[in-house]
């Protein structure tokens, strides 16, 4: 994590008071630096304006929830597309000022960085304690404002006015923050840090972004990244599995996904039944058939050739994962097999004649591995080979 | 062998070879019939049903940690001749699952569920339905190509 340059708090998720407080003085005496830098001569709008900033900064943003004589209604707040005009409304007075006041503060990222966050823990906080308290309610208030600033009639939606303030607040100190900043898509906890806002940010947050009203240490972050994980897969499973997407409720989804393995596994042992009875004479141009039919436009050659190289990758890779040493000598032995017995297979592969390349006859009959006297002669002498 | 740990979340999966498990199961069937034709029905079944097991599993590729538990178990039953009691196949009966985590019941189905995360469950889940329904498809296309004359 970034150290806190003002108050050396690394970890920046508990909720101790003296960085805050640290914060907000050096913040008054920032803004007051600012602002008396750019007002010399101090017009009626900018005296006033001044005089407001002159205050510590919770103070004024408290001020600014009082709305002012000219605000227009909390609904006409909420329709303005834009954060900027909101800090024309909520001030409700000197727009000059507004904007000169923009101006010192787009000029340092840094300062507006903190501004932003700092009216953001202000107001939050408020039913907390008096100033501050929240580095995490305040970081974690923020994300849900990075999409209000496109929605912003939603806050006219939303039940409560305490929180519709708070929203407008933040999403308005972060337009004043970051105006060149795009909508950040960032309303789940995911991983990218919160300095998105600006470069050189000092403060000693966690850099996640964390959704309003959750907490932010790193057990229920990590809890909360392995939830969202779950969830996707989930829903995948849920596309997987035909008319499960209607379903409501983990519960019943897993049953609905149950279900259905267990129907697929019944399918295929009554396939085998069925193919066992029927023992179907499979001449070579059948095989072309369904080859062609399931995988298009593949040739039945390129598919075994495809077959052979696959189960040689797959070879390799079981060899390199378990460091096989038995992977030499029974690929040998099964070569050996197929080469005593090199006219059966050809024969029986050959004689429909399917296109198939007589190199491809090697590795292939040698995975099936012609061992009359095994139960079951197939698989076994395909794990010797590949495991 | 391991995947590298960046890509295993959320990546994109890869689905089932379809000609690499034609074309073992072909082979396997083709294999049963020819050395086994004098045996009854039902063991050609169980055999071909186990070779269509493994030739997903195969198809399925060594990255799965389904497949592997799969083959595992094939070759398990294999060498110890297939010991009653151990016998998982289709058809093992839901209980409700009120006892326990809630995916004990996926987990006994997808082979080697028991051993894994849940997160990693319902990954290996997707990826083992997606074969399963390949393997069935497949099983279906070879039963409607030998037409209307077989059982």
């Amino acid at each position: 994590m970034e150290p806190g340059g003002s108050s050396g708090v690394g970890s920046g998720n508990s909720g101790t008071y003296t960085p805050e407080i640290a914060e907000s003085l050096r913040f008054e005496e920032e803004i007051q630096s600012l602002i008396h830098q750019s007002f010399d001569g101090s017009s009626a709008a900018g005296g006033s304006f001044t005089a407001l900033l002159g205050l510590p900064a919770n103070q004024a943003v408290e001020l600014l929830h009082h709305p002012g004589p000219g605000e227009p209604p909390a609904s006409a707040a909420s329709s303005s597309p834009t954060a900027g005009d909101l800090w024309r409304l909520r001030l409700g007075e000197h727009h000059a000022a507004t904007d000169a006041l923009r101006l010192p503060f787009g000029g340092s990222s840094t300062f507006v960085e903190r501004a932003a966050r700092f009216s953001v823990f202000a107001t939050d906080d408020s039913p907390a304690s008096s100033s501050g308290g929240g580095l995490s309610p305040g970081l974690k208030a923020e994300p849900p404002d990075s999409d209000s600033p496109p929605t912003l009639p939603a806050p006219a939606g939303r039940p409560r006015r305490p929180s519709k303030r708070k929203e407008c607040e933040k999403s308005k100190a972060k337009a004043v923050a970051k105006k060149s900043k795009s909508a950040e898509e960032n309303t789940s906890a995911v991983k990218p840090a919160a300095e998105e806002n600006t470069s050189g940010d000092k403060l000693p947050y966690v850099h996640v972004r964390a959704r309003r009203g959750q907490a932010t240490d790193s057990h229920s972050l990590a809890e909360r990244a392995r939830r969202e994980k779950i969830n996707a897969r989930m829903k995948l499973l849920q596309d997987l599995v035909p008319g499960c997407s209607k379903i409501t409720g983990t519960a019943l989804v897993l049953d609905e996904i149950i279900n259905h393995v267990q129907s697929l596994q019944r399918q295929v042992e009554f396939l085998s039944m069925k193919l066992a009875a029927v023992n179907p004479r499979i001449d070579f141009s059948g095989l072309d058939h369904i080859l062609s039919a399931e995988c298009g436009p593949l040739a039945v050659g390129s598919g075994c050739g495809g077959g052979a190289s696959g189960t040689a990758m797959w070879a390799s890779d079981t060899a390199a994962s378990t460091g096989g040493i038995r992977r030499m000598p029974p690929p040998q032995q099964i070569w050996h097999l197929d080469l005593v017995h090199p006219q059966q297979s050809s024969t029986v592969w050959e004689n429909n004649g399917a296109a198939h390349p007589h190199f491809l006859l090697s590795p292939a009959i040698s995975l099936v591995g012609y061992d009359p006297a095994g139960s079951v002669p197939l698989n076994s002498n395909q794990l010797k080979m590949e495991l | 062998w391991r995947a590298p740990p960046g890509t295993r979340t959320l990546t994109p999966r890869f689905g089932p070879s379809k000609p690499m498990l034609a074309f073992r199961f072909l082979r396997a069937l083709t294999l049963v019939h020819r050395t086994a034709a004098n045996s009854s029905n039902a063991a050609r079944s169980r055999r071909i049903q186990r070779a269509a097991f493994a030739s997903m599993a195969y198809s399925a590729g060594p990255r799965r940690a389904w497949s592997r538990a799969l083959l595992c178990r094939l070759h398990f039953h294999r060498a110890r001749r297939r010991c009653a009691g151990r016998r998982r196949a289709a058809g093992v009966p839901r209980r409700p699952s009120t006892t326990g985590s809630p995916a004990d019941g996926l987990r006994r189905l997808v082979p080697g569920g028991t051993g894994m995360d849940y997160c990693g469950l319902l990954e290996e889940t997707a990826d083992y339905i997606r074969c399963l329904s390949e393997q069935v498809k497949l099983m279906q296309s070879i039963v409607d190509s030998v037409g209307p004359g077989g059982r």
